[in-house]
């Protein structure tokens, strides 16, 4: 497949800052609509925090619902970023480059807004600091180390500042690319942003060794974070369909399923609002869809791993759940809905080449994806709550209130327009990786045939 | 001895550029006086360059001890303080306090980590010196610091090698 | 700027492909020197003392406890020769250049999984049907097992099954990767080998349609293996340990084993690498970028051991629950402590230690060291798995009845035929490696020449790189 452009470095300037230098038409209207959705959301928040979680569908048993689902759905999409920028970049993936910063860029922005929910859900958010800080000194009452509950905050602080640093290391010299392009105080922000980022070999080295340690740095916190917001769940032995010990991998690689098909929606949209089809072209999408393939089979296993070790056991109340998330009403038909979206229909579509390399395909695909693995998510914490267990009460299920779903609105409302906003001012595919690209990849000549080559550095 | 000028010269290939360098190694200025200033990374010593050594591995370690200090001193400070048995689990329970230790000791290792990207650039520097915008656009600028008694050497160097434009600063 | 016009020859100091051909498929090669047949006699010898094991253990038989060690053995060589062929697939999977040399050394371990398929036939006339407490309790009670409703007999005939299925796929993956070097050897041999030669190269002569079909075939063989590797691993780790166990229940073990069994196999092929280069005379064909390369693999692999076991281990001690109290301590906090904490240190701690250094990945010494220590924790490891779990319910009665431990077996320690039996049979699976090395190069040929055909040093400007094609 031969798809490269050769492009110098002013075309390469000129086309990826088109949304930095020059503001796109539909651009001021999106983001106007977007923030009229976000301003609704926090009323709700507000209406929330005044009339309390009983405005929610949240009652006993069932006191985690949409906001919990919703957290560990955005925690997931988040694993997008090191996945692209780590992984691949220590597989010296040269396709990789045009993603980068759009998928650390939805690390960053999902994981804000998966904060949000566990702080709502607190129901008086502001009182957070009883439970993570340690300062109560008079009440003699410390944060709980031991709680996963503590651990969460921890993973997701260090993920997020780990990711926003990361991102901002590989802005450096597309900084000095604006500092150069602008005038006024625009040109006095780029320069202060900037550090006075030169491009001399003594920047350039440390740029590449950057890449590569933070990259092996932030791998493991990658892994770590939706672990430990899977043992949210598994360490608790008295919820049915929870206490799996396959839970780490499995939340981490149904992360990556999410995420990874999150930045394939991502680059559809940031081809056809930029036309940046110099940049994004369908090989990019081809060879994500072949990762998507095998990270959806590792989940299949992981799955089928799960569902078995429920029946293993041979205990009654563990089948009962199960059958009850599978073949009872309603949850039967969200089980269905979430098997043919998360797997059953995107996965063997990707098996052809033509699906792989259309790019409408590529989107509606990834979104189905999308919509499974929150209904996956949905199915794990709700339907084992609310069955009737030792000291528990009552038997009720659980109704998502309109309030709810306002909320799960909001969250896609926000992110998309904090994606936009950083696109104002900064560029969203990276110059220098795509310049590197350029000099780094040729054509090598065999025979009678011409192949695309890399140039490798010897150590 | 401080340099006292700092002259650009502005190449619109890449074979000029390092031509340029080849020049200025040839007429006897000292590695390290010059450099090279490009809109990409190109494969290290490409330019025939002065290859920068760095110190940045040192700089997770770092960063790593003091988190996993601060670590041990959140978890177990907190606990042994003010013992409150919680879920049969032991007041120290290290398996727990691993995951705490564990995050902290990541963060602290990328924190310094950037640090050390940023002070081993030998950033923050805001006085770009000669500098030329094209740089950032395909031009390759080289770059020059010399006393004034060899300034109009490494200006004919750079002129000689093909310098589209010759800037002092 | 195209990069072309930046990019000059430079001088060429890897061996020629004529050069490759002679040392490789003619009468160059090295590999047999008596120092090797001495070693190869020896491995006999050791085989045959497994065998005297085998049939003491045999005789000396006071139940299933007594056949921890041989299930160990056995699952410490499908570790091993079983994760090997992975690294031989990266190519066709991850178009990993750097792989090509090591491919055929990584390959031939399939060669050992019809040993274990054959050898694990009397370990299953130790292993409990799932049905036999039926007479006892009624037609409906089977012991936990994931055989579910299937015939009592599954477990024996299905595992069996599914590891001649593995070394079958394996042996076919190997001897497709071979074929083009068969082809060679027929061109280029003499004597015995030549005729082997033209035997297995069934006409191959390097046409475009017969080079088609190879890749073709590698990377059917290839995907296959994988599936099937994924899937022993599963049916092996359930039947032969965690289903032994009253309340042991971690649906993460298969993966957990599978991990380590990619881990064994990178170290096998490291240590495979490093004795290519000691004794077969292949230092310019496998070097410091097979072992910096499997090196950074190793240690992903190593973080990953941790990963897995410590993931299943804060479930079950943070619940707490009496199984899942039961389960640590019978496998890691009661008669394996020692054991366990053994496993620990050869298995990440020291091998992580080592692996860090940039230096000691780019050396040919550092990553054999680690890899050694990681064969020999991983031997360790599945003592403590396997043995711990045969050893876990003398009273079959049990697994039937109850879903908790109740009685906490005493350790295990070898006796002297367990001993002949670990011994003995890893010898015969490496034995039998190496007797096929003596027709099939070591070092892929086929692949040696083609990454010399698509990689090249050049000079780009000043610098010296090197030109990589990425075919499709």
């Amino acid at each position: 497949m031969q798809q490269r452009r050769i492009l110098d470095e002013f075309t390469v300037n000129h086309e990826l800052l088109r949304g930095n230098l020059a503001t796109p038409k539909w651009w001021l209207p999106t983001v106007l609509g977007l923030l009229v959705v976000v301003l609704f959301g926090f009323t709700l928040m507000g209406i929330m925090f005044n009339r309390g979680l009983g405005v929610t569908g949240l009652s006993r048993p069932v006191y985690w619902g949409l906001f919990i689902t919703t957290f560990v759905f955005w925690v997931g999409i988040s694993h997008a970023g090191i996945m692209i920028s780590a992984i691949l970049r220590l597989t010296q993936a040269e396709w990789r480059r045009p993603v980068t910063r759009a998928a650390e860029l939805l690390t960053v922005f999902s994981l804000l807004t998966a904060l949000f929910f566990p702080l709502i859900h607190a129901g008086r958010p502001w009182r957070i600091f009883y439970w993570i800080t340690p300062y109560d000194f008079a009440r003699g009452i410390f944060p709980n180390a031991r709680s996963p509950l503590v651990w969460d905050p921890f993973a997701i602080g260090t993920y997020l500042t780990g990711s926003t640093l990361f991102l901002y290391v590989a802005l450096l010299p597309d900084l000095g690319v604006l500092r150069d392009r602008t005038t006024g105080w625009k040109r006095s922000f780029y320069t202060v942003a900037s550090l006075g980022w030169r491009g001399n070999p003594r920047q350039w080295r440390l740029q590449t060794v950057a890449g590569i340690l933070l990259s092996a740095l932030m791998l493991p916190i990658f892994v770590s974070v939706h672990s430990i917001v899977s043992w949210d769940f598994a360490v608790t032995p008295a919820v049915e369909g929870w206490h799996s010990t396959v839970f780490a991998p499995y939340f981490v690689v149904g992360a990556v399923h999410s995420g990874v098909s999150a930045v394939v929606t991502m680059m559809a949209l940031m081809r056809w609002l930029w036309g940046w089809d110099n940049y994004i072209r369908p090989e990019h999408f081809d060879a994500l869809a072949r990762l998507l393939i095998v990270v959806a089979c590792a989940w299949l296993a992981l799955t089928f791993a799960e569902l078995i070790f429920g029946v293993y056991s041979l205990e009654a109340p563990e089948r009962a759940l199960r059958e009850m998330q599978m073949f009872e009403w309603p949850w039967n038909l969200l089980f269905i809905i979430f098997f043919l979206t998360g797997f059953a229909i995107p996965v063997p579509l990707w098996f052809f080449k033509r699906v792989r390399n259309n790019i409408a395909m590529m989107f509606w695909t990834s979104i189905l994806v999308n919509i499974g693995m929150w209904l996956e998510r949905f199915l794990i914490i709700v339907p084992g709550l609310s069955r009737k267990q030792p000291f528990v009460f009552t038997w009720d299920s659980y109704q998502v209130s309109p309030l709810e779903w306002g909320l799960l609105l909001w969250s896609f409302a926000w992110v998309m327009m904090l994606m936009l906003l950083f696109s104002k001012f900064f560029p969203l595919i990276p110059l220098f990786e795509t310049k590197e690209s350029q000099v780094f990849t040729t054509d090598v000549q065999i025979g009678r045939v011409t192949m695309p080559a890399v140039i490798r550095e010897l150590d | 001895m401080a340099a006292s000028n700092s002259v650009l010269g502005l190449y619109d290939t890449p074979n000029a550029g390092a031509d340029a360098m080849d020049g200025l190694k040839s007429a006897g200025f000292e590695l390290g006086t010059f450099d090279v200033l490009t809109g990409t990374p190109y494969p290290e010593g490409a330019f025939g360059e002065h290859v920068p050594q760095h110190r940045l591995f040192r700089f997770p370690f770092f960063g790593a001890m003091v988190g996993i200090t601060l670590a041990i001193l959140f978890t177990a400070g907190t606990q042994l303080a003010y013992p409150v048995i919680t879920g049969g689990k032991p007041i120290l329970a290290v398996f727990a306090m691993l995951i705490i230790a564990y995050e902290l000791t990541m963060l602290g290792a990328v924190v310094a980590t950037v640090v050390g990207i940023i002070f081993e650039s030998r950033l923050p520097n805001l006085n770009l010196g000669a500098y030329d915008t094209r740089i950032t656009e395909g031009y390759i600028g080289v770059v020059v610091e010399c006393e004034d008694d060899r300034l109009e050497e490494a200006r004919g160097v750079l002129q000689t090698a093909g310098a589209l434009e010759i800037k002092t600063a | 700027m195209a990069t072309t016009s930046l990019i000059t020859d430079a001088p060429d100091h890897r061996p020629s492909n004529i050069e490759s051909t002679a040392l490789l498929a003619g009468d160059g090669r090295t590999v047999a020197g008596t120092g090797l047949k001495r070693f190869m006699w020896l491995l006999a010898a050791l085989s045959v003392i497994g065998f005297v094991g085998i049939v003491f253990r045999f005789i000396n038989d006071d139940g299933r406890q007594d056949w921890g060690f041989y299930a160990a053995t056995l699952a410490w060589m499908l570790t091993i020769f079983g994760g090997a062929p992975m690294v031989a697939i990266a190519p066709a999977l991850a178009k990993a250049d750097w792989v090509r040399p090591v491919a055929r050394i990584a390959s031939l371990g399939a060669i050992v999984t019809a040993i274990i398929a054959l050898l694990m036939i009397p370990l299953l006339f130790k292993f409990p049907a799932l049905t036999q407490f039926s007479e006892v309790l009624g037609d409906d009670v089977r012991r936990r097992s994931i055989w579910f409703d299937s015939p009592s007999y599954a477990p024996h005939f299905w595992n069996v099954l599914i590891l001649l299925t593995l070394a079958l796929v394996g042996i076919a993956m190997a001897y497709v990767m071979a074929i083009p070097d068969f082809a060679a050897i027929r061109d280029h041999g003499t004597g015995w080998k030549q005729r082997w030669g033209k035997k297995l190269a069934r006409g191959f002569y390097g046409r475009p349609q017969q080079w088609d079909w190879l890749k073709m075939r590698i990377g059917i063989t290839g995907a296959l293996y994988f599936a099937m590797l994924l899937y022993t691993n599963f049916t092996f780790s359930l039947d032969f340990a965690v289903s032994l166990v009253p309340g042991w229940k971690d649906s993460l073990f298969p993966f957990y084993h599978t991990i380590s069994t990619f881990q064994a196999g990178i170290a096998f092929t490291i240590i495979g690498v490093w004795a290519a280069r000691r004794w077969g005379g292949m230092n310019k064909y496998v070097g410091h970028e097979q072992m910096w390369s499997l090196g950074k693999f190793m240690l992903a692999t190593t973080l990953l051991w941790f990963y897995f076991f410590y993931s299943s281990f804060i479930v079950f001690w943070y619940g707490r629950s009496d199984s899942d109290s039961a389960t640590i301590k019978l496998l890691v906090s009661g008669p394996y402590i020692y054991l366990f904490w053994t496993v620990f240190f050869l298995v990440f701690i020291i091998p992580w230690w080592i692996m860090i250094w940039n230096k000691v990945r780019d050396s040919v010494w550092g990553p054999p060291i680690a890899a050694f220590i990681i064969l020999f924790g991983l031997f360790l490891d599945r003592i403590r798995i396997y043995v711990a779990s045969w050893s876990a319910v003398p009273d079959d009665l049990e697994l039937a009845t109850t879903s908790i431990l109740q009685d906490m077996p005493n350790t295990m320690w070898p006796d002297v035929f367990d001993v002949f039996i670990m011994v003995g049979l890893p010898a015969l699976g490496l034995l039998s490696i190496l007797l096929v090395t003596r027709l099939v190069p070591l070092v892929s040929l086929w692949e040696v020449q083609q990454s010399r055909l698509i990689t090249k040093p050049v000079r780009f400007l000043r610098s010296h790189v090197q030109l990589v094609g990425k075919p499709d």
